[in-house]
């Protein structure tokens, strides 16, 4: 009985599977013509740009993309085949054939949303050590109970200092500065944490603020200082003066 | 025996250089415990161990010192998934799934210490295996490829692409491919190696200098390890540990020639490109199991089959570097991140390798299999405790790491978004199933295989004979036809009816 019922999950999976390998290889084939189309603008079969003879097609920069490219098609189209005759087409458009699970969604969403506004809003404006434990509270907060609501809030609470420096400080020319995207980072993460710790007793979350603030601090501290490498952010709210007093009260002791 | 004696004295150059210098120590020792923990922690990975520490160490200190760091985790990682398997039942790598099989039953019967002993005992052996098949066979590999020219190269390099798709494949093999070939594109990007003509760039002045190999690394391993772990998952209970760990010798005695079976096998595995440890473990466990006269225990708490996968998987280490150093090809997906690691340092795995990195990389071996033995027959119970440790509390600082490991090797934000762009269309690999191996084997070895192919064709003014008439090539193009051919529904179908017949 219970072998059935593993083949019976077993056969789901793989119809699941084969639902989103049609959307796969719809998504692959329009891929691979696409980068064909883009691989037409490389000089091929000796053709001349700006009044210099280009590459015979034996060695022209072209010749290896279009027979990625064209093998990614034909790839493409024996998997579109198989999962047609598996039935993934028949499943391709309900949201039970191709495995939807709102939970899941909302899992994955809320980790792709931190992640992307860590990456692409806090990272490059906001000091590092801030960024990092605003982030590092929140992935603890949000997902370590597995409630959809605290995975929502997290992402809330990267959210909204986020789209804040990402909106007052777009432009390179205002990464690289203290500002006050940094001190808004900052309250986010204290009150995160402290709201944390309210509705927390747990040992994770009375754990979590000195994680948040020792794993970056000590990174950031052992790349720039001891491997001399750049760091994210150097003119940070916290980097900063950490730098200006490793240079001016630290260093000199040992220097002089 | 001359060639012995002379690779022997070689040998023990680059080990006695290694040992008396002290700054040696602290390096193993951090790297080899960082690699356990990494291998201990369910969640984290060998890759992923030796692709932060590539992000750390890569070009920050000398090479000496990097390969240090990195074969010392790479060994302590793949060492430390045997505890989480035989005392939680969760592979902590790959690698160690096979580990499971036998080593959790064998806990259960309260033989967990011994059962960890005879693991660590297995693994040094298994490496020390390795290690001297990597000794031995580099050498004369490296003289056989002496003669090795780009058709060869193009060849072996597709030849790469292929089979770790195949055999990384869980699903169907045409993913692997499509994913070996996903890593390939990826590679064409920037200025071509031969015209400078800029490919895929769209007019981003970043990506004219291809994409970099380590951000592409941390968001192959890192990222889906990330979203896939951020989870609440019930960590299982540890069973506790009694008796002592340290095995005796007349067990280790007695269970010697399958060490030896199985670290020759895992060393050969290994030495197929791009075929890692897990693949290793499985096969050994495998043949263990019908070579074996305890063959009809295993699954059930057997020793041989605990030793049989335990002692593969370290071994497939020194064979996975062989094809890396021989051929410039990484045998495992820990060794492709190693590969970064060369490059970061401008140093080209293959035929012109300097031979004193080779013997530096077998000293180094042996003295991280040493450390590795000490740590987990006198240290064990300290690793027990990180089990106890949730991964939604380690996997946001991998977070960290490896954002600012991508951030520091290039020292820019676009190699960020570059780690995030190739996160994510790993993680969606994964939900379909295609294996993440080949594309970052396809991201390494696809400006050998483009220039090496296209420099084939211009030595010879476009004839492809050159594909075939040479003795090498020929061979490696039929493997190529064979590979792809054997995967075909209307030559398996012939075959099986020749089989009937």
């Amino acid at each position: 009985m219970d072998i059935e019922k593993l083949q019976a999950e077993l056969d789901k999976d793989l119809e699941m599977l084969r639902a989103r390998d049609f959307w796969g290889a719809l998504a692959l084939i329009g891929c691979a013509v696409f980068f064909l189309w883009r691989t037409s603008f490389i000089p091929f079969l000796g053709e001349n740009r700006a009044g210099v003879s280009g590459a015979e097609w034996y060695n022209s920069a072209a010749i290896v993309p279009f027979g990625i490219w064209l093998a990614m098609l034909l790839l493409g189209l024996v998997l579109l085949r198989i999962a047609i005759k598996a039935g993934g087409a028949k499943r391709a458009f309900s949201s039970v054939g191709l495995g939807w699970n709102r939970q899941e969604a909302i899992r994955i969403g809320s980790i792709a949303v931190i992640m992307g506004m860590f990456i692409f809003a806090l990272v490059p404006r906001v000091d590092f050590i801030l960024a990092s434990g605003l982030v590092i509270t929140a992935l603890i907060y949000g997902f370590h109970a597995g409630r959809l609501g605290r995975m929502l809030q997290a992402a809330g609470a990267v959210t909204l200092p986020g789209i804040y420096a990402l909106s007052m400080h777009f432009p390179q020319a205002e990464w690289n500065k203290p500002h006050d995207d940094d001190w808004v980072v900052l309250a986010a993460w204290m009150l995160l944490s402290v709201w944390m710790l309210v509705h927390d007793r747990s040992r994770i979350a009375r754990s979590t603020p000195w994680i948040a603030l020792l794993t970056p601090l000590i990174l950031v501290t052992a790349m720039a200082f001891g491997f001399r490498q750049n760091v994210p952010n150097r003119g940070g709210l916290l980097f900063s003066q950490i730098e200006y007093h490793y240079y001016v009260t630290l260093r000199p002791l040992w220097r002089d | 025996m001359e060639f012995f004696l002379s690779q022997l004295q070689g040998f023990g150059g680059a080990f006695s250089a290694l040992v008396t210098d002290p700054i040696t120590y602290p390096y193993i020792v951090i790297s080899v415990f960082l690699g356990i923990v990494f291998g201990a922690l369910p969640g984290l990975t060998a890759t992923l161990a030796v692709t932060i520490l590539t992000g750390f160490f890569g070009n920050k200190i000398p090479l000496d010192y990097a390969l240090i760091a990195l074969l010392g985790a790479y060994v302590g990682a793949i060492y430390g998934g045997s505890y989480p398997s035989i005392l939680l039942n969760i592979p902590g790598t790959a690698a160690s799934a096979a580990t499971a099989m036998d080593g959790h039953p064998l806990a259960k019967q309260g033989r967990g210490a011994e059962a960890l002993g005879l693991t660590t005992t297995g693994s040094f052996v298994g490496t020390l295996i390795g290690t001297a098949a990597l000794l031995v066979f580099v050498w004369a590999l490296l003289l056989i490829s002496q003669s090795i020219a780009s058709p060869e190269k193009a060849l072996l390099a597709l030849f790469g692409i292929l089979l770790s798709g195949t055999l990384m494949s869980e699903d169907l093999v045409v993913k692997g491919w499509i994913a070996g070939l996903a890593g390939l594109a990826m590679a064409m990007v920037g200025l071509d190696p031969l015209l400078s003509e800029p490919r895929y760039t769209f007019g981003w002045s970043y990506l004219m200098s291809g994409f970099q190999v380590v951000p592409v690394l941390m968001g192959a391993f890192a990222i889906p390890q990330i979203i896939e772990g951020l989870r609440q998952v019930d960590p299982g209970k540890v069973i506790a540990l009694k008796g002592r760990i340290l095995p005796n010798l007349a067990a280790v005695r007695r269970h010697m020639p399958t060490i030896a079976r199985s670290g020759v096998i895992g060393t050969g595995v290994g030495a197929l490109p791009g075929v890692g440890e897990d693949v290793a473990g499985w096969v050994s466990y495998g043949v263990g199991k019908s070579a074996s006269h305890d063959g009809k225990n295993f699954g059930k708490g057997s020793i041989e089959g605990l030793l049989s996968s335990e002692t593969a998987n370290n071994a497939c280490i020194g064979g996975a570097l062989i094809p890396l150093l021989v051929l410039g090809i990484p045998g495992s997906p820990p060794a492709a991140a190693l590969m970064g690691a060369f490059k970061l340092n401008n140093i080209i795995p293959g035929p012109t390798i300097d031979p004193s990195i080779i013997l530096r990389v077998c000293a180094i071996m042996v003295l991280a299999s040493l450390t590795m033995f000490i740590m987990g027959l006198f240290t064990a119970r300290v690793f027990i405790q990180i089990l106890r440790l949730p991964q939604t509390v380690f996997l946001p600082v991998v977070l960290i790491l490896t954002t600012i490991g991508s951030f520091s090797v290039g020292g820019g934000i676009n190699d960020l978004y570059l780690m995030l762009g190739v996160g994510a269309l790993a993680y969606f690999m994964n939900l379909m199933r295609y294996p993440i191996a080949p594309l970052v084997i396809g991201v390494i070895l696809g400006g050998l295989f483009d220039e090496t192919f296209r420099r084939s064709l211009l030595l010879s003014d476009g004839d492809l004979s050159g594909f075939f008439t040479r003795p090498t090539a020929a061979v490696l193009l039929a493997l190529n036809v064979a590979l792809i051919a054997g995967q075909m529904p209307v030559v398996r179908r012939a075959f099986a009816k020749m089989r009937k017949r």
